[in-house]
């Protein structure tokens, strides 16, 4: 039988040469567990001369320690070797594309509305509703834009009946009489929503489109506070200072009216945009007319107001440069998908 | 409406002033400008030439060759083809590198062996008019080799004004109305204008004229001898070309003058066509046509207003006249009409027989009754001007029961500037009202303004209309801005909105659908495709394409509409959309529809060639997006499965759900695959075959339903016991059914039982099915053993054979 020492040296060899824990394991079966060599060694122990015994139990409690201790170590070994495999950087391609999830995305309409709602909101402007389907009166009559004007060839309009005493309406304007019957002054309120005008459609224009109405009505507010207004929305629109002008517009519920025109945010001196003229023609707004007050009941000797109509439609174009309007309403995931 | 710089200019002083300028001024003080072109630009790249000879080409029977002086060293040989060439005259000389306006450029060339360098123009290939029989012999004084635009003092620009921005302003309509402004805006006079209608000696009885009709409160008549109708002088073609109106002869180019001067619209009868026994103004007799000048034959209405004589039409009041009437070349003798129609009738005849003219497009607005005798005396004094011998032969007949709008409107300077919110002083106020042509009387605090008669009849008729005019020529751009100040108190949300912005954001980030906004339109072949072409819907009288006149009952199906397209792109195409649909039969008191706020959701991929498993089952995975929607919103509504015998017995399901699956998710809406008839329809089949779920919610619904309750309860103090049971039941039998056989099992103790996996086949007993869960017990104060999982199991087995199945493993 081998001397405890010669086995340390053997086994020890064998331990540091194993390149897997199932040879590692072998070696343990084989020497410390159950019938295996340190047992052995053991075993013989009581079969020795008496004055050998001490040394020789000693010399094999000593190889299974060592034993048990270089296989410890090992075992480290090769679970270090593991990890370090794990983290070299051998046969990484850092430029493989990202594994994205599908995105889903919002309406630009509804994202600039949703801008706009937060910014007028925030201004103390509450956000409202009117219904699509529209009577003359709203729409017209009580606009200051009786049968007969003129000013109905502005606005081709789509009737629900011969006489149109039904139409869609043809702006959001309709419900800034609903707003003004249903409130109480001072009042500031925002109305986003969709409109109608019979127009053959192409890639400028379009029969159904969205809008955004504002009004406020409260006392001594003037034509300064309803530049101040529009330039505090134009700066949420486009994230910075945009210069303004107004020029008179006619449009029968405002008196004096207005017509909006921002510089032109693409160019400087001309482009397609702004049709070479450097300024962009936004919106028509205007001082509301006191017909259209009394017509809601409200005193324009006491109160007085703006109201302005943004295209929502036109300025999502105008954001994201797109060159035709039925995209909008459309339904091509291509361009949807464009928003996410 | 195009203006003319120079016609601007025979009105108010416009020196130092540019066209351009002027373009810029009147955008900002009075009407929008379209455009700013130079009026036939070449007239400054041809030059004046003097013909010095002219031989015929002694190899053609038509040509000339010529020798012209174009102010160079030397006279020029240039071959000429027009008939009228002849030596001595001044004409216009295109030289060699010149672009005219067809885009001929002129080189030098050779002509049937005859040098010619350059090409002496007609009016036409000027660009001025249509005259081409012969070449453009130039009136007055020779300026040989100067550009003809300048001999001729021709140069010009058009400016565009764009109509509906002087829809308000019937004053807008003729070129003095905009030099009016201009006088106002630069502080210059207006020049003066004559007028008054000549006296005229030995005149005749006047032309007998009755009106018949309201519809008319002002018409002149006067007789006019001694005209020879002809060319009109070149001042007056190169104004009317100016602003696009094409030469015709003297008398149509006068008439049309006066009415682009004054906005006046006038007609000249031929005296030979009318009836001595005069004019009757009256309504149309119902059936009565006439014939247009266009050569249009038109049927009226007893509501269009004719000009009669003799008994017959010979003008449609304030459109246009008849074609029975009109001046020939031969005309000498005329009658002279200016007359005022009330503009809702014009309006009214012009919009129903689709004929829109200057002469309605100006009656519409509102014109003046005081214009009538202005134009009569304009027109009277510029056709003798040309032509001396033109005089009135007739008394005048003016009629109707018209009065002056002329007006005094009181005007507050301090509300001026209240409204304006600019410090304007008294002094400038009145400045700018009295440079508009507005008197003033002044008192302490309210002024009384005299408002003309052709601002009066609806643009300046109250006190905010004073204020307009004071704020535009003041410009509102010199209004320094003030921010809006008010009381700070909290707004109340919009639940509605703050709902569709919740449920859109957890839509398109978390379930990562699409959101699209259709037309509120849905066409009869989507309709039909959908079945419910029998359906009631609002609708419009004039859609803009046949078969777009119904509008949506649903949104859901118009999300559906874009499938086809969608499909062919995408494999996978999950879109929402919040919308309107517009319901018939429920109106208010005015008679509007109700409008119903939906959520659409519409979830497609192909079709799959085999069974998919459970797990991957579309309307599952819509019910998922759909429930997860409801908890975010904290909204305790599930869906319900409905029973084919539900379906049967009538439930009222969508028209496009398959009635086999649908489920209902409580008062708020549906849930369910789409009709597999529908997709065939929708073309989706062949290449594009789909499985489609669709949901269909009503956000209303949503707003009412019951809320999530967020509740506490103690974590479990001992830990559960997990067991997976997997049991064959027959396939009527539903996972439902299972789940309560489990928790009747549990005796209590089932805290979850979560479904995870279904299965239909081969190692089963047809008309079987496997359902497999894992099972938690979880016990009040104890651990549980596996005693208590052995007795579970027991009791599970014997509730499975009450359900006619069997507990499959343990």
């Amino acid at each position: 039988m081998e001397s405890a020492n010669t086995l340390t040296s053997t086994v020890k060899a064998r331990i540091e040469a194993a390149g897997s824990d199932t040879e590692l394991r072998a070696i343990e079966r084989e020497y410390l567990e159950k019938g295996g060599v340190v047992a052995g060694l053991l075993a013989a122990v009581p079969s020795l001369p008496g004055p050998e015994r001490p040394a020789a139990g000693r010399a094999a409690n000593q190889l299974k320690l060592e034993i048990a201790a270089a296989l410890g170590a090992a075992r480290e070994r090769l679970a270090s070797a593991d990890l370090d495999q794990e983290r070299s950087s051998a046969g990484f391609d850092a430029s493989l594309p990202a594994q994205h999830s599908p995105r889903g995305s919002l309406h630009p309409i509804v994202q600039l509305t949703r801008e706009l709602s937060d910014l007028f909101h925030s201004m103390g402007f509450l956000v409202l509703d009117g219904p699509e389907v529209e009577t003359d009166e709203h729409n017209f009559e009580a606009l200051n834009i009786p049968r007969d004007h003129p000013a109905r060839d502005m606005q081709d309009t789509f009737r629900c009946d011969p006489e149109g005493k039904l139409v869609l309406r043809t702006h959001t304007s309709a419900v800034q009489v609903r707003a003004m019957r249903q409130l109480k002054p001072p009042m500031r309120a925002i109305v986003p929503g969709k409109v109608f005008r019979q127009e053959t459609t192409d890639a400028s224009h379009e029969h159904t489109f969205h809008q955004m109405e504002g009004i406020v009505i409260d006392k001594d507010i003037t034509v300064a506070h309803l530049i101040s207004t529009m330039k505090v929305l134009l700066r949420g629109v486009f994230g910075r200072e945009i210069e303004v002008r107004l020029r008179p517009g006619y449009f029968p519920f405002v008196e004096p009216g207005f017509e909006l025109d921002a510089r032109c945010p693409f160019c400087k001196s001309g482009c397609s945009v702004c049709k070479q003229s450097t300024w962009i023609e936004l919106l028509p707004c205007g001082m509301i007319h006191p017909n259209v007050l009394r017509s809601s009941g409200i005193d324009p000797e006491t109160w007085g107001g703006f109201a302005f109509g943004l295209g929502l439609s036109r300025l999502v174009m105008l954001r994201f440069q797109i060159d035709d309007v039925r995209h909008l309403l459309g339904g091509d995931l291509r361009f949807l998908e464009q928003f996410s | 409406m195009h203006l003319s710089y120079r016609w601007l200019a025979r009105h108010v002083d416009l020196s130092g002033i540019t066209p351009q300028q002027v373009a810029a001024d009147l955008t900002l003080s009075t009407a929008e400008v379209e455009g700013l072109t130079r009026f036939a630009p070449c007239l400054s790249d041809v030059t004046v030439g003097l013909v010095k000879t002219r031989i015929k080409h002694p190899d053609s029977d038509h040509l000339s060759v010529c020798t012209v002086d174009v102010g160079q060293s030397e006279p020029l040989q240039i071959v000429c083809g027009a008939p009228n060439v002849a030596a001595g005259q001044l004409v216009a000389v295109a030289l060699s590198g010149t672009e005219l306006p067809g885009g001929l450029k002129l080189k030098k060339t050779k002509i049937r062996g005859q040098e010619s360098n350059g090409m002496i123009c007609s009016e036409r290939e000027l660009g001025l008019g249509e005259e081409h029989s012969g070449i453009w012999v130039l009136p007055g004084a020779p300026h040989v080799g100067r550009p003809v635009a300048e001999a001729l003092a021709l140069e010009d620009w058009v400016i565009e004004i764009d109509n509906k921005s002087v829809t308000h302003r019937p004053d807008l309509w003729g070129h003095r109305g905009f030099a009016r402004e201009l006088a106002a805006i630069y502080g210059r006079a207006l020049k003066p204008l004559d007028v008054s209608l000549p006296q005229a000696p030995n005149a005749s009885a006047a032309i007998a004229v009755r009106i018949e009709s309201a519809a008319c409160p002002r018409y002149l008549a006067v007789a006019i001898e001694g005209v020879q109708n002809g060319r009109s002088p070149d001042w007056l073609r190169h104004l009317l070309l100016a602003v696009g109106q094409r030469p015709i002869d003297l008398l149509v180019d006068l008439s049309n003058f006066v009415m682009l001067d004054l906005g006046q619209p006038n007609h000249l009868f031929d005296r030979r066509r009318l009836s001595p026994a005069g004019i009757l103004v009256r309504g149309a007799n119902s059936g009565e046509r006439m014939t247009t000048l266009d050569g249009v034959e038109r049927a009226l209405e007893p509501s269009d207003l004719l000009i009669t004589s003799g008994g017959s039409a010979v003008a449609l009041a304030g459109v246009m006249g008849g074609e029975s009437s009109k001046v020939e070349p031969d005309t000498s003798a005329l009658v002279l009409e200016v007359a005022c129609f009330q503009p809702a009738g014009i309006r009214r005849t012009s919009s129903r027989l689709g004929l829109r003219s200057d002469s309605s497009a100006r009656f519409e607005k509102h014109l003046s009754p005081t214009l009538v005798a202005e134009a009569a005396g304009h027109l009277v004094r510029t056709l003798q001007s040309i032509q001396p011998d033109a005089r009135i032969t007739s008394q005048v007949s003016d009629v109707g029961a018209w009065m002056d709008p002329a007006l005094r409107v009181n005007l507050r300077p301090a509300r001026v500037r209240a409204v304006l919110g600019a410090a304007l002083p008294d002094s400038e106020i009145r400045s700018i009202l009295e440079r508009l042509g507005l008197a003033v009387e002044a008192a302490e605090n309210s002024w009384s303004v005299a408002i003309p008669s052709i601002r009066a009849t609806k643009d300046l008729t109250a006190e905010h209309d004073l204020i307009e005019e004071v704020g535009r020529i003041h410009r509102y751009g010199n209004i320094a801005e003030r921010v809006l100040v008010g009381e700070l108190t909290p707004l109340p949300r919009d639940p509605r909105q703050d709902l569709v912005r919740r449920a859109e954001d957890r839509l398109a980030g978390g379930a990562r659908f699409h959101q699209t906004i259709s037309y509120s339109f849905i066409g009869d072949e989507l309709l039909d495709q959908l079945g419910l072409a029998g359906a009631e819907h609002v609708s419009v009288v004039n859609p803009v394409a046949d078969g777009f006149s119904s509008m949506r009952r649903s949104v859901l199906p118009s999300v559906l509409g874009t499938l086809h397209g969608n499909r062919r792109h995408r494999a996978d195409v999950r879109m929402f959309e919040f919308g309107k649909g517009y319901l018939p039969e429920e109106r208010n008191s005015s008679g509007e529809p109700r409008e119903v706020h939906e959520l659409a959701l519409v979830w497609a991929r192909p079709k799959a060639a085999t069974e998919r498993p459970w797990s991957a089952d579309l309307l599952l995975h819509m019910q998922g997006v759909v429930e997860d929607l409801f908890v975010h919103l904290g909204l305790d509504v599930g869906a319900e499965s409905l029973g084919a015998a539900a379906v049967e017995a009538g439930a009222k399901i969508p028209s496009w759900a398959n009635p086999g699956r649908v489920k209902r998710l409580g008062k708020a809406g549906w849930i369910a695959q789409v009709d597999p008839r529908v997709l065939r329809r929708l073309g989706l089949s062949g290449e594009l075959a789909s499985e489609v779920v669709g949901a269909e919610i009503n956000v209303d619904a949503l707003l009412a339903a019951p809320r999530r309750k967020l509740g506490y309860t103690p974590t479990p103090r001992f830990p559960g016991s997990k067991i997976d049971v997997a049991l064959a039941l027959p396939t009527e039998i539903s996972a439902a059914q299972g789940v309560a056989a489990i928790e009747r099992a549990g005796k209590g103790q089932v805290a979850q039982a979560e479904l995870f996996d279904v299965y239909q086949g081969p190692n089963l007993t047809s008309g079987r099915k496997s359902l497999a869960w894992h099972v938690l017990l979880q016990a009040e104060g104890r651990t549980l053993d596996e005693e208590d999982g052995q007795k579970f199991l027991k009791r599970l087995r014997r509730e499975a054979e009450l359900l006619g199945g069997e507990l499959r493993s343990e």
